[in-house]
């Protein structure tokens, strides 16, 4: 038989950078003006000490863009970021998303916001969004669950908008029930598929004999006893 | 010349008996003296046409043999008066009134003429119109005589009597039978009276009285419950399509077994407790065939329980205890009883527990061998006598560790022991469990020598007495280094019980941290040889607690293998087949919902996930 001919992967024209750990960029020589403005805007908000966009710098960020600390919009920023550490923007996520946007100065970044939110809200980022939102907001190494109150927050801001009689509901729910003290990915990722699925407020599609978490079982049961009394 | 004697015979007897029966019409309004008339003119006819027929022999003989289509003399009479009855309905129809009154006085307690109703019938039966004229209106009579007196006694009387007078009714219905009705009637006549008395109240007797026989150990009212129940869904299977009834059984021992299950561990917890009582020494008056006969009963409750697991660990802890304590009243019985678990369960199931009588038996070898040893007859200090119990570690329940601090001939013993048993059986790991030792003092009280029965740490606290008159809670539980909750409880046994050897200071129930102890040196008591251990057989609280908990945590482990185990093999699998598979395998009562969260748990800890395209599906993570 004769050997098939192997498929080798050549690297494009016009990499993206490969930053080594002094902080110097490999490039072509066009890019680096776009590249220059923006790491002029990183520096304008990061901490010189530290070297990365700390939460004051996030804060001074959004007050230049006009929108509030906790708003949606900054979470989808992070996400376009792929930012790693709720808080913080290093410089390469910085590079990564002013690119993948298309921007380079603070006014262009305010126009492309609203353009975000549409990409974001596209059914084939919606459900990495949402996950991403979660994950975002992991502070320690091994944690893999939230609290209640902030998966209640989390909920109110990510899908409030879209779902905002069954978040109401749901957060009522989580605040009163005592069988669960922290919320688990697996279990944020199915509230999604709920609210998504599940006709609302008679929730008469919904089948506990499925593979919904327990949580939402109870859920369920709850709201029918609420909605009988 | 046949044919016409017959006809003229024929018509004779037609104008008679159409006169007779016509002659009864508008007669008594008395009903009972009104059937008497029936009886009379019937027993007339049957004596009449009895004679003819002895007359006109040779005219049945020949000329009705040689003519098929015509009747012998006998029938020919009941014939006639057959049609005529039927031209008189209001004579029927008042017979069979009269018939129905007649026995619904004799269910409310009247007596009636037997006899009456025995001949009555019996005419029903002759003239070929029982089932349509008397069975069906008489099926129908006691259907209502009895859904109205069922009604009324679920309403009056507590479960237990109600279910002794339905006893007692379906007794006397199928005497009956035997009395008056006829034999055709027994069955669908037991039936109408089950479906009333019995059928119909079902969820009720269960509601209102299940628990309270459950809860007083009733066993005999609850075999009585369960014969009824069963009887009553077995005598419809004969009545009515095999279909319909199997799921009607099935709905009779779904709800008995729901029910008794409904307490979760209660029934079983209970079943064991009862069964320990039984078999405890002590049970003055009861013979071998009573017992048999009760545990036999217990057997039928047992077939209930769906949880098995947990009466297992509460019978294997009393079992060990009575065992160990030497408190069972005879081996036998409790053999006997293991036979009976392993027949219903199977080996698996009473494995464990014959492993303990082995270890019983297999001790006293090695006691006896002990004594023998070198060991024993070289190094032993004198003054005490020892045996020591063996047991393997997985036969017997798990003894929380407590350590104490024995009296040094006590360490001494052990340590010879020891070194006896490892000279035997190398390789082995003995652990001594202080909680189950007991022992038997001699004591010097001023007022008389006594021995006492007491358990081990009984004997190390009362051994420190020996060089001291009064000790502090605090220095004894220096000195004996047994655990606080523990230390209280002895001493609260030796202190402030019925039998006090010591005495504390302050008085009071509990054993305060401040407390002190002396010597009681006026202790008497009538018997030579004093009882104190029986703290060792009672059980705490704790004890009932932590056993039922740690069955609980044992299925959790059980359900996380099954579902491992089912995913690596089948490697992706819906929810619903997983629960389904899971339901098969696992042998104790478990909600889906708490399979739910044992498979989050496992989603948690990474050994499935939930498919990404299906939600549905599971797939397991190698």
């Amino acid at each position: 038989m004769p050997p098939r001919a192997s498929k080798r992967k050549t690297a494009p024209p016009n990499s993206s950078s490969v930053t080594s750990s002094d902080g110097r960029s490999v490039l072509s020589k066009a890019k680096t003006k776009g590249l220059e403005k923006i790491d002029r805007l990183f520096n304008s908000y990061a901490n010189s000490s530290s070297g990365v966009i700390d939460p004051d710098g996030i804060e001074a960020l959004c007050s230049d863009l006009g929108v509030d600390y906790t708003d949606v919009r900054i979470l989808m920023l992070a996400w376009k970021l792929k930012a790693a550490k709720q808080g913080f923007f290093t410089q390469d996520e910085w590079r990564t998303g002013m690119k993948a946007l298309g921007v380079d100065s603070l006014s262009k970044l305010k126009k492309a916001l609203p353009l975000l939110e549409i990409e974001v809200g596209k059914p084939s980022n919606y459900e990495d969004f949402y996950t991403y939102a979660f994950r975002y907001c992991l502070t320690e190494e091994k944690q893999k669950s939230l609290d209640i109150e902030s998966i209640c927050e989390l909920l109110n801001l990510v899908l409030g908008a879209q779902f905002r009689p069954q978040v109401d509901s749901l957060i009522e729910y989580l605040k009163v029930q005592s069988d669960y003290r922290v919320i688990n990915l697996d279990q944020w990722k199915n509230f999604l598929r709920f609210f998504q699925e599940i006709s609302f407020p008679d929730l008469g599609n919904y089948d506990s004999c499925l593979a919904w978490p327990l949580i939402l079982d109870n859920f369920v049961e709850w709201m029918k006893e609420k909605q009988h009394s | 010349m046949g044919g016409s004697l017959y006809q003229r015979i024929e018509k004779e007897c037609e104008e008679h008996i159409s006169a007779a029966l016509r002659s009864l019409v508008g007669q008594s309004p008395d009903l009972v003296v009104f059937l008497s008339l029936v009886e009379k003119c019937w027993q007339d006819l049957c004596d009449q046409m009895l004679m003819i027929r002895g007359i006109a022999l040779f005219l049945d003989r020949t000329y009705v043999k040689q003519n098929s289509n015509v009747r012998s003399l006998w029938d020919m009479g009941l014939q006639l008066f057959r049609k005529h009855l039927s031209l008189a309905p209001e004579v029927e129809h008042k017979t069979v009134t009269g018939l129905l009154r007649m026995i619904e006085s004799e269910r409310l307690g009247e007596a009636v003429d037997r006899t009456l109703l025995n001949h009555l019938l019996k005419m029903f039966t002759a003239l070929g119109i029982y089932s349509e004229s008397f069975e069906k209106p008489f099926l129908e009579c006691t259907s209502e005589f009895y859904a109205a007196e069922g009604m009324k006694y679920m309403q009056q009387s507590d479960v237990p009597d109600y279910l002794k007078h339905v006893e007692m009714r379906l007794h006397e219905e199928n005497e009956r039978c035997f009395l008056y009705l006829d034999a055709i009637t027994r069955k669908p006549l037991i039936a109408t009276a089950e479906r009333q008395l019995l059928e119909s109240h079902i969820p009720a007797i269960l509601d209102k009285g299940f628990m309270t026989l459950m809860d007083g150990h009733r066993i005999e009212d609850l075999q009585r419950m369960y014969s009824l129940f069963s009887r009553a869904s077995l005598d419809s299977v004969l009545e009515e399509s095999f279909s319909k009834n199997e799921a009607f059984c099935n709905t009779i021992k779904d709800s008995f077994e729901h029910l008794i299950n409904l307490r979760q561990n209660r029934p079983a917890e209970l079943i064991a407790k009862f069964l320990d009582e039984k078999l405890r020494a002590g049970n003055k008056g009861i013979s071998e065939e009573e017992l048999e006969g009760t545990l036999d009963k217990v057997l039928v409750l047992f077939r209930f329980i769906q949880g098995k697991d947990v009466f297992e660990a509460f019978y294997k802890k009393d079992l060990a205890k009575r065992l160990l304590l030497g408190k069972s009243a005879s081996i036998d019985a409790e053999k006997s009883m293991i036979s009976k678990l392993k027949t219903e369960c199977g080996s698996q199931f009473t494995n464990k527990l014959e492993g303990m009588f082995k270890d019983i038996e297999l001790s006293k070898e090695i006691n006896e061998s002990f004594k023998q040893s070198s060991q024993a007859r070289m190094k032993l200090p004198s003054g005490i006598e020892m045996s020591v119990h063996v047991l393997t570690t997985g036969y017997w329940p798990t003894y929380p560790p407590m350590d104490v601090r024995l009296p040094h001939e006590l360490n001494v013993y052990q340590d010879i022991f020891k070194e006896f048993y490892l000279s035997k059986y190398s390789g082995r790991r003995l652990m001594w469990q202080n909680s189950l030792g007991h022992c038997v003092l001699k004591a010097d009280f001023p007022k008389g020598k006594k021995e006492l029965a007491v358990s081990l740490f009984q004997t190390v606290v009362l051994m420190l007495f020996n060089d001291a008159q009064k000790l502090s809670f605090l220095d004894i539980k220096d000195s004996t280094g047994i655990e606080d909750k523990e230390l209280r409880r002895t001493l609260q046994s030796l202190a402030c019980g019925k039998v006090r050897v010591l005495q504390k200071f302050p008085k009071g129930r509990d054993v305060e941290d401040d407390d002190s102890f002396i010597f009681n040196e006026g202790f008497t008591a009538p018997l030579y040889r004093i009882k104190v251990n029986a703290i060792q057989m009672k059980e705490t609280v704790e004890e009932n607690t932590s056993t039922t908990e740690r069955v609980f945590q044992d299925r959790q482990y059980q359900v996380d293998a099954a579902i491992v185990r089912i995913m690596k093999t089948r490697k992706v699998l819906s929810h619903t087949l997983l629960i389904t598979e899971l339901f098969q395998q696992l042998k104790f009562p478990i909600k889906p919902a708490d399979l739910k969260k044992r498979i989050e748990s496992l989603i948690d800890r990474e050994y499935l996930e939930r498919d990404k395209n299906n939600p549905q599906i599971y797939n397991y993570l190698a």
